[in-house]
């Protein structure tokens, strides 16, 4: 049973994490979650990079989910942001897409251009 | 949207875009009243009476006068549970915030199934940082009464600075979500 005092070893081990890299957010991805998005698998999608971070120990990467981003023909959509890039937006994500995206990009800093819908602000 | 865990997760990201920062989340499993129960509670803008009927119109979108800014999201959720026998009710206040109550009957043989309830808890939690979470997770039989309760702000407390997204805490909310939907069983309603 997962109790709080698993949590103490958590953030210990995490402090002595951010002490040897800085805490800085290297990447942050936002996982479209308008009703559109879901209804077209947006939640695997969160899902599958939720566990790519944990298995990966990915511990500098931000997801967060967003509403509605008017591209619904494109759903489920995905924007990474890096700090001083451009903003890079992947469209009709599905698992394996996401986890060659984590792969590609988020590991090895290499755009997947085949799955790009826009790229900007 | 499939299943119940689906719409849920519409209904909360609804709130989040409310701007809500506490949103109450409870699933009520009573097999004595046969009755599969959602509680979604924020403290987001809220609506007045005429925006919070026309969110649960199908009809009206007139985007050019803004009114309707919530989608198809919460009508169709409304039609899935009425047309199986259920109830959804949306009572909501400007400046208090919006609580949803839905009941579906639990035998009713055309019921949508709850569906994956953990991804639904997971990616809200982890996606909205800026946003506490308290979720109920409660089993009633004639024999016995089973809670969960799953809390962000003491999870918070305890991490201090360390975010939910750090990989050890997925793993730690993951795997405690999924113990509370095992011993409410809510993994096959």
């Amino acid at each position: 049973m997962k109790t709080l005092a698993d949590l103490k070893k958590i953030r210990e081990k995490a402090q002595e994490d951010m002490k040897l890299r800085g805490g800085n957010v290297r990447i942050k991805i936002v996982v479209g979650m308008g009703t559109s998005g879901i209804a077209m698998g947006a939640r695997e999608v969160m899902k599958t990079f939720l566990e790519e971070i944990a298995a990966r120990n990915l511990s500098d990467v931000l997801v967060t989910q967003t509403g509605e981003k008017g591209l619904s023909s494109m759903e489920p959509v995905v924007d990474l942001i890096e700090e001083g890039k451009q903003k890079v937006t992947y469209g009709n994500m599905n698992p394996d897409k996401v986890k060659k995206v984590v792969v590609e990009h988020i590991v090895n800093g290499r755009v997947v251009s085949d799955y790009v819908v826009a790229t900007g602000d | 949207m499939q299943d119940i865990s689906l719409h849920l997760l519409d209904i909360i990201e609804n709130s989040v875009r409310a701007e809500a920062r506490n949103i109450k989340v409870r699933v009520i499993n009573n097999l004595q009243k046969n009755r599969l129960r959602i509680i979604v509670e924020d403290d987001g803008t809220g609506m007045d009476s005429f925006t919070l009927e026309k969110a649960q119109d199908p009809f009206y979108t007139s985007k050019e006068e803004r009114v309707k800014k919530v989608g198809l999201g919460i009508p169709l959720f409304k039609q899935n549970a009425e047309l199986v026998g259920g109830s959804f009710k949306m009572a909501s206040e400007p400046g208090f915030g919006t609580v949803l109550t839905v009941d579906f009957v639990l035998d009713h043989i055309d019921r949508m199934p709850l569906g994956n309830l953990k991804d639904t808890l997971l990616g809200v939690i982890v996606g909205h940082p800026e946003v506490d979470f308290f979720i109920n997770l409660i089993y009633r039989d004639k024999s016995q009464e089973q809670v969960f309760h799953f809390d962000t702000k003491a999870i918070r407390e305890e991490l201090g600075e360390i975010p939910l997204t750090y990989p050890d805490v997925i793993e730690y909310i993951d795997q405690s979500l999924f113990e509370g939907i095992q011993n409410t069983n809510m993994e096959d309603v």
